[in-house]
């Protein structure tokens, strides 16, 4: 719903200035909040300015060298993006400084609108969106955290990584799973490109942002959290330019019946049914997740993986037990694990180890490979399944934990595997993927993870997050490729 | 009649439903392949116009009062002569009349009767998020019991068409099972376009319902219809 009456590409430009700002200003963080905004912007690498009045605020701000002003009009620079965090009954005299400012773009993470459903919370968002309206104020939220620029340094929390640059946009009416979407995603090696946070939507919408994202050079993959939204069609069309030009992951809260009650009471929007959302999900070609952790997932595969469109799985276990569950995960997932070629079993038989393991894919090979470690037979083993064409992608089990004390012990054990699955990578056409369970020694095991991602390698928790992730890739880059 | 003078007519009349007959010849102008009903106001007229469609004929009551016409004894298949017809007119008019006193008859339609084909359901109604969405489903108790439908978002492209009736758990019935043979997917997904645009073009449109289309081996017949306007 753009309210703002400019072509797309002026808004484009205005969305650039506030995501990218080379001046932020904080209005009214306080104390009791740890000066939370402040310190989210000490990683910011353009000039930040405070805007309190309350006196016994102002020295703690100031002892953070931090300039404060009286007003925002006062601050003697052009402001490229605000927070604004005072309390309601002040919110619209902070939007007419905006206005008067000509600031590019202010995040208010004030709440109490109309997400109460109460009189007074609906009437002063009236009077603050009819003010931006008029103005063409880019005005983002309510109720909101506001925008994270991973490269600048702009947070919206103070554990959100700064200075680098990154490639996956995620936008959110929820502040929470945004800021957990740049936490958890971070841990696992999605690197947030631009993020926003941006409430009850009242100037710009979701689809707005899914369009600054689609243009943004940095942004590579798309992903969202979404409760509704104010002009589902608008909505539609936009996702499904978008998913042409960048994989886009959605993930949908209130779906159930009960879910859709919290969804008005959280951000006014109204629900749609289920099935119907499902649909047009699937026409617009965009992934769908349901949680946190399948969206970080699927960004993964999408980011890590080669793009493929085939559902023939080549599997390596490590052990026989392993070997029959990944291949049910895959075959749950809906993709296939087929027999290998007449040529792969000639090869296979002339080094693999049959006691207690066996070959006929899944391969049950921690003899063969020595549980990993062993890269020679790694190496082989992958560049069968990479030559076999009845082999759309790979899946391997990483290490186990039973023999994790030997692994964090020795960790240099490790080295070479990942050293081997990394150019395993860089020449394979076809998607692969790890999974390492965490079993009784998560910290061993998550350490295996973060390595491979360190080194390119889509790395999961266990073979139904990586089936079902590495399912929705293939999905996507299928219905990309039934395109042209 | 326009499109625009049919829903005119219907509205002057305090009616959002328009008639088979109506809802007929509208889809029939946009090209959509429908069996073209007549109404008719006597046994005579139906008899001249089952004759120049074609044995055999269908008459079906035309009332805005009645709902479900074969429930009050407002439909009869299969009518063979001019004959038939005549009979079959007089005892629908006096079949309703009897069940439902109270209801307007407004006449009868008469059509040609569909060879018997593989019945799929096209319907549209309005999300209140994403506006016209379609539906596709088998015809009877796919639809009405087992809830075995897909859904599209208008416009729909011709891919959307394609996987739109493959998305069903029934989509092996119209790749023929049992010795029949496969229906017409080509003709089914172009005329799922075809209502796609109708939409479209027409945002009057409340509802539309092409229950049952009948899919043959070679092409397909939209044999009732119901279009619901603002």
């Amino acid at each position: 719903m753009t309210q703002l009456s400019e072509a797309p590409a002026d808004l484009q430009k205005r969305l650039d200035r506030a995501f990218n700002p080379r001046t932020v200003a904080v209005v009214g963080d306080k104390r009791a909040m740890g000066y939370l905004w402040l310190n989210c912007m000490k990683t910011f690498e353009g000039k930040v300015y405070s805007v309190q009045v309350d006196p016994n605020e102002i020295p703690g701000i100031e002892a953070m060298r931090i300039p404060n002003y009286k007003n925002l009009v006062e601050v003697p620079d052009d402001i490229d993006y605000v927070v604004c965090a005072v309390p309601r009954p002040i919110a619209p005299r902070i939007i007419g400084d905006c206005i008067e400012k000509k600031v590019g773009g202010v995040a208010l993470f004030t709440s109490g609108f109309a997400e109460t459903e109460t009189e007074d919370g609906i009437a002063v968002q009236e009077q603050i969106t009819q003010m931006a309206r008029d103005a063409g104020l880019l005005l983002i939220g309510p109720n909101c955290m506001g925008i994270y620029n991973r490269r600048l340094g702009v947070r919206h929390s103070t554990d959100q990584p700064a200075g680098d640059s990154g490639n996956v946009g995620f936008i959110s009416q929820s502040g929470t799973h945004c800021i957990n979407f740049s936490l958890v995603g971070a841990l696992r090696g999605v690197k947030c490109s631009k993020t926003v946070s941006f409430g009850n939507a009242v100037i710009l919408d979701a689809p707005d942002y899914i369009e600054y994202l689609a243009n943004d050079a940095e942004t590579e993959v798309i992903a969202m959290y979404v409760e509704g939204t104010k002009d589902g069609h608008r909505f539609f069309d936009v996702l499904r330019g978008t998913a042409r030009r960048k994989p886009v992951v959605v993930w949908k809260g209130g779906v159930t019946a009960a879910g859709s009650r919290a969804v008005y009471s959280h951000t006014a929007s109204l629900a749609t049914a289920p099935a119907i959302w499902d649909a047009a999900m699937r026409q617009a070609g965009v992934v769908q997740a349901e949680s946190l952790d399948e969206t970080i997932d699927a960004v993964n595969a999408l980011t890590y993986c080669k793009p493929g469109t085939g559902p023939r799985m080549g599997l390596i276990a490590m052990t026989g037990g392993q070997s029959v569950v990944i291949t049910d995960a895959f075959e749950r997932a809906g993709l296939q694990v087929p027999l290998l070629t007449a040529a792969s079993y000639e090869k296979l038989s002339s080094f693999f180890n049959i006691i207690g393991g066996s070959y006929r894919n899944p391969l049950d090979a921690g003899g063969t490979i020595g549980m990993g470690f062993a890269p020679g037979n790694l190496q082989k083993l992958l560049d069968i399944l990479e030559e076999d064409e009845n082999v759309d992608a790979i899946a391997m089990e990483v290490g186990a934990s039973f023999i994790a004390r030997r692994l964090r012990e020795n960790p240099a054990m490790l080295d070479q595997m990942v050293q081997t699955l990394a150019s395993h990578k860089e020449r394979s056409g076809k998607p692969f993927l790890a999974i390492a369970h965490p079993g009784h020694v998560e910290d061993v095991m998550a350490d295996i993870r973060a390595r491979l991602i360190a080194r390119g390698i889509a790395a999961f928790g266990s073979f139904q997050a990586g089936a079902q992730a590495l399912r929705r890739a293939i999905d996507y880059w299928r219905s990309r490729q039934d395109l042209n | 009649m326009s499109v625009a003078e049919v829903i005119d007519n219907a509205r002057s009349q305090g009616r959002t439903i328009l008639t088979e007959v109506e809802s007929k010849q509208v889809l029939h102008d946009a090209g959509i392949p429908v069996a073209i009903a007549v109404l008719t106001h006597d046994a005579k007229a139906a008899a001249k116009a089952a004759e120049e469609m074609g044995f055999p004929a269908v008459l079906k009551v035309v009332s805005p009062d009645v709902a479900h016409k074969s429930d009050v004894g407002g439909v009869r298949l299969g009518l063979e002569s001019k004959g038939d017809v005549e009979r079959a007119f007089d005892e629908i008019v006096a079949a309703v009349k009897a069940a439902q006193p109270a209801a307007r008859i407004e006449g009868v339609a008469v059509q040609k009767m569909a060879p018997a084909g593989t019945e799929v359901i096209i319907g549209m109604s309005k999300d209140p998020q994403f506006g016209p969405v379609m539906m596709f489903g088998l015809g009877g108790v796919f639809v009405e019991v087992l809830k075995d439908v897909a859904f599209r978002i208008v416009p729909l492209e011709p891919k959307d068409a394609g996987e739109m009736v493959r998305e069903i758990k029934g989509f092996a019935v119209l790749e023929g099972v049992r010795g029949q043979k496969p229906a017409d997917l080509a003709a089914l997904e172009s005329l799922i376009i075809q209502v796609s645009k109708f939409i479209e073009a027409h945002p009057e449109v409340e509802e539309l319902d092409l229950n049952p289309v009948l899919a043959y081996p070679d092409g397909v017949l939209a044999v009732d219809a119901r279009i619901v306007v603002s």
